[in-house]
């Protein structure tokens, strides 16, 4: 089904499903998420593959492409914000009512220019609940506005909090003095997160990462370790297994074919780390989730 | 929506527990912070999906939780429900177990609306 709403507030919801696309244009600040596939985004030189456990944040006036080369259609849902909109739930979010009441006086509301880290974040928690509800809705058609823009503002407070994990939570456990600093060797790590997230099916040396990240490899697994608590290449596994988790579920590959379609070299390996990580094997899982479909 | 905690309030849980289990044959289940902030016994009934809430009386009187009504989509339900007149006392509000928002009903009690998230079935 595939359908683009825009509310009289002027934010647009789109969904469809796809096989190839291309496009290029300028947008509002927006959310994009996938919910089966991959959808890959060209930033400038920086290539970015979203898949269902992630989703990419845009901001307005962004250049980007977006490409679908998928053996199975994709399923792409986004949201974008007006500038009113945003703009109320930031005053709504930062300031307190007085403050609120006497808009046109206080200097500083208003004003603000939202800029956000334009990266991958992990689609989890609320936004992974509110995001399916709303979706949901909106394929059965629903009309409501003010339904349908509660489930925005919603999906704003649960950004902000996954931001505030992401981005300020994981900055304060960086060993530097200066929060200004901090915050840029995180937008660095986080360059290094996203390049694991689109390119987990290759061979990733620790050299590219580093380059990629604009950081030296001693930093690079120093200030990684510190911010995210894991190795970059622990971080890559668990993305790997995730994924695999994801095609052993929604689709018949045999297990050999998802061992190297996520970038193991050996099945052994890989069905002793999903049994570490998911306290069972392959198999198991998959024919667990059988049984349940039936 | 539908009924699935009925709160019982009082000063020892551990007899409360006791009674039920002793005289109405009910089992523990486990132990969940579904009302504000403090942890409830939650013992399953003969009802496979209704279970009793038993947590400590903090003496709030007419102001206590009657009835714990669970839904698959808090936000829906709350708006349907705000468009039907029916006053809440917060917005749904986020919590480890998920969203919640309380209600009253038009004899004054009050009542919780919740959708329980498993957020460990995402990982």
């Amino acid at each position: 089904m595939e359908y683009s709403r825009t509310l009289k507030n002027n934010n647009v919801i789109y969904s469809g499903t796809r096989n190839t696309y291309n496009q290029q244009t300028t947008s509002d600040f927006s959310i994009r998420f996938v919910f089966s596939g991959n959808e890959r985004y060209n930033i400038g030189k920086r290539q970015l593959s979203i898949y269902n456990d992630s989703f990419l944040i845009l901001n307005k006036g962004t250049h980007y492409t977006s490409t679908v080369e998928s053996a199975i259609p994709v399923q792409s849902f986004g949201i974008s914000f007006d500038d009113k909109f945003l703009q109320d739930f930031r005053n709504g979010w930062q300031f307190k009512d007085e403050a609120l009441l006497s808009i046109n006086k206080n200097p500083f509301i208003n004003r603000y220019e939202h800029e956000f880290d334009e990266t991958i974040y992990p689609f989890k928690g609320d936004l992974f609940f509110n995001v399916n509800h709303l979706k949901h809705h909106l394929d059965r058609g629903l009309q409501d506005e003010l339904l349908i823009n509660e489930y925005l503002h919603h999906c704003l407070i649960n950004y902000f909090q996954i931001f505030n994990e992401e981005i300020f939570q994981k900055a304060q456990r960086l060993n530097f003095l200066s929060r200004s600093t901090k915050i840029e060797i995180l937008r660095r790590l986080n360059l290094a997160k996203e390049y694991l997230y689109s390119n987990f099916n290759s061979n990733i040396t620790l050299e590219e990462l580093a380059e990629y990240a604009c950081l030296s490899v001693t930093h690079l697994l120093r200030t990684f370790r510190q911010a995210f608590h894991q190795t970059p290449h622990q971080f890559l596994v668990q993305i790997r297994l995730q994924r695999a988790k994801d095609l052993l579920k929604n689709t018949d590959y045999p297990v050999n074919e998802i061992v190297n379609m996520v970038g193991f070299d050996c099945p052994s390996s890989f069905i002793r780390l999903f049994k570490g990580r998911f306290q069972t094997t392959p198999l198991k899982y998959r024919q667990g989730f059988s049984i349940t479909i039936v | 929506m539908k009924i699935k905690y009925i709160p019982i309030f009082t000063e020892d849980i551990e007899s409360q527990v006791r009674f039920f289990a002793d005289n109405l044959g009910f089992e523990v289940f486990d132990k969940k912070n579904i009302l504000a902030s403090q942890e409830c016994v939650v013992m399953q009934t003969t009802s496979p999906d209704i279970f009793i809430l038993i947590a400590k009386d903090y003496g709030y009187g007419n102001k206590k939780c009657s009835m714990v009504v669970s839904t698959d989509d808090c936000l829906n339900d709350y708006h349907n429900m705000k468009t039907a007149g029916i006053k809440f006392y917060n917005e749904p509000q986020y919590t480890p177990t998920g969203l919640r928002a309380e209600f009253i009903d038009p004899s004054g009690n009050r009542c919780l609306l919740i959708e329980e998230r498993n957020y460990n079935s995402l990982t």
